[in-house]
């Protein structure tokens, strides 16, 4: 299947290098979609998503010329569409940069836990308080480093499987998987640490 | 009492991932299971990575706004300078 959509891809591509805009608005119609979801995970915001998809196109059509048959198109438009997302979302005031390290669980000299671990699990049991969540996680995650923050993001939201996002990042399945663990550590600590590991009762409000 | 029983930071740190996502061995899938339903602190640390998965699906949009593809190549075509077909 993934073949299929491969070689899909690359007539497509072959033909829109020949020249032929029925074959750009195929491929509009067929991403339009996957990179409007990606654009908006950078972005969280349903305007700039929607011009960074602009811009994601934009580029596919001006730059289609540079594509590398020998590469999986779509890993390689997938990368065209972060970097505009990203470029869009550096005009905005810029967060505070993060020290994973600083996040990650620590340890006693015998490796047992440093400190308490505490539950904050039910925490998303509410429907309306794991949106909430869901939100701060969306920040936490732009908090990251890009190496981090692009593999958490494709394989935790965007459920892309990992032999592509490997692809797509030029990286080896065990990078892929230490980065993706250790985004998952910090974003995890950053959930606990806004949330309250006791029931609603002490909760403002 | 075996010599390769893990640590709770070994655990966290180099088998967390592969215990979550289906790739570890089924024997140390349930030697690691053992210890998680041993060790409360570590029991709470799987259930909070879990419940941070869980959190992150939910960022995915859902929705696609309207007419966005028409959106996408108005704006390509304006860009090149060519009129609507």
């Amino acid at each position: 299947m993934a073949d299929e959509q491969a070689t899909e891809d690359l007539n497509l591509v072959r033909r829109i290098k020949a020249g032929d805009d029925g074959a750009f608005e195929e491929m509009v119609r067929r991403y339009h979609a996957r990179i409007y979801s990606l654009s908006y995970g950078v972005l969280r915001n349903v305007e700039d998503a929607e011009e960074s998809t602009q811009d994601a196109f934009w580029t596919l059509y001006r730059k289609i010329g540079t594509f590398d048959e020998s590469k999986k198109f779509f890993s390689w438009f997938y990368r065209v569409a972060l970097n505009a997302a990203y470029s869009r979302a550096r005009r905005r005031p810029s967060l505070p940069t993060v020290s994973i390290e600083d996040r990650m669980p620590r340890f006693a000299q015998d490796g047992h836990f440093a400190a308490d671990v505490p539950d904050w699990s039910v925490a998303i049991e509410d429907e309306a308080a794991a949106r909430e969540l869901a939100s701060r996680a969306g920040e936490f995650i732009a908090e990251l480093p890009p190496a981090y923050r692009d593999v958490i993001w494709m394989y935790d939201v965007e459920e892309i499987p990992s032999s592509d996002i490997a692809d797509t990042l030029e990286i080896s399945i065990p990078a892929f998987k230490s980065r993706l663990h250790r985004a998952r550590l910090y974003v995890r600590q950053r959930l606990a640490e806004v949330s309250s590991p006791r029931p609603a009762a002490e909760a403002a409000g | 009492m075996s010599h390769d029983e893990k640590t709770c930071k070994q655990l966290i740190l180099d088998c967390l991932l592969e215990f979550e996502d289906g790739t570890m061995p089924e024997a140390e899938h349930q030697e690691l299971q053992k210890h998680f339903e041993m060790c409360p602190p570590c029991m709470n640390f799987l259930t909070t990575y879990r419940a941070t998965g869980r959190t992150l699906k939910m960022l995915k949009p859902r929705e696609i706004p309207p007419a966005l593809a028409d959106t996408v190549m108005a704006f390509v075509r304006a860009r090149c300078g060519k009129k609507e077909p």
